[in-house]
């Protein structure tokens, strides 16, 4: 089975693709964020 | 300097885990489980909805057992208080992030299905106390400045404890226009066809997954950043030592 019917004009195929494209970069754009900040917050000794 | 690299390792070996699972999950969600027969493909956003909105029902507990353990060790011991308020705020966020992500998604479904984005009724609306209580946690842990901020947090997680609840009977207790409990119902009508249960499983565990990893992620951010601020304040004791001398 293809994804391809996933990207059509209507409404139900924007909504799912919409929800499965904010949820990866919601979560992984917290995620790099977190990583980020834990690279550049290094111990004062280093 | 062993421990960091077998915990990097674990690290490591975890998100290479998880990001598998998520695809597989996703997979199954998107190619594997059938169509439904009411409300068709629209009905896949469930896969992603539901997990959100169970987790984000299960990571205020981590954040209020931690808090509950900072008010406990604030004074006994300062060293156990710290982590246990590292592992509050890691908590938290990761509540605010599935918690939005839940509105977000159920707006986005509440829209094809029922033809609005949102409606007044007691899930949705306990839902949007929870995410409130959450931002106004992390709110005042950035802007207060009295030196009580970590147990005013601690006090303010309780009051989402008591929301979680409410949050997850509402279905129950009221007649809402949010669908009614498919999971753990009570009710041998309710329920999915068992076709959909390898998606709902992998989805569920894959971001369980996923948020023990965030919460990881960030109780070692914030252990690092309270590691400063003491270095910091050692550094200055040091400074105006040196300087009365």
């Amino acid at each position: 089975m293809k994804l391809s019917w996933m990207f059509g004009p209507t409404m139900e195929q924007r909504h799912l693709l919409y929800v499965y494209v904010l949820v990866w970069v919601v979560q992984g754009g917290y995620a790099a964020w977190v990583a980020w900040q834990w690279w550049r917050t290094r111990p004062q000794d280093q | 300097m062993e421990r960091p690299r077998i915990a990097g390792s674990v690290a490591v070996g975890w998100f290479l885990l998880t990001l598998a699972m998520i695809v597989y999950a996703t997979r199954l969600a998107l190619v594997v489980a059938p169509t439904d027969a009411l409300q068709g493909n629209v009905f896949r956003i469930f896969f992603y909805h539901v997990p959100h909105s169970m987790l984000s029902l299960v990571w205020p507990y981590v954040n209020l057992v931690a808090s509950a353990g900072f008010l406990f060790w604030r004074r006994r011991d300062p060293l156990k208080a710290l982590t246990a308020d590292a592992v509050a705020v890691a908590s938290a966020e990761v509540t605010l992030v599935y918690a939005s992500i839940c509105l977000a998604t159920g707006m986005l479904w509440g829209r094809v299905e029922w033809g609005i984005w949102w409606t007044w009724d007691a899930r949705l609306t306990s839902m949007l106390v929870l995410w409130l209580l959450y931002v106004s946690y992390l709110i005042l842990r950035q802007l207060s400045s009295v030196g009580q901020t970590q147990t005013l947090a601690a006090v303010l997680s309780i009051f989402a404890g008591i929301d979680v609840p409410i949050v997850y009977m509402s279905i129950r207790w009221w007649r809402t226009q949010h669908p009614a409990p498919v999971f753990m119902s009570g009710d041998p009508d309710a329920g999915v066809d068992k076709s959909y249960y390898p998606a709902w499983e992998a989805n569920i565990l894959a971001w369980a997954m996923w948020g023990l990893l965030l919460i990881a992620m960030r109780y070692a951010l914030e252990r690092r950043r309270q590691q400063r601020e003491q270095d910091a304040a050692l550094k200055a004791i040091e400074d105006s030592l040196e300087f009365t001398r």
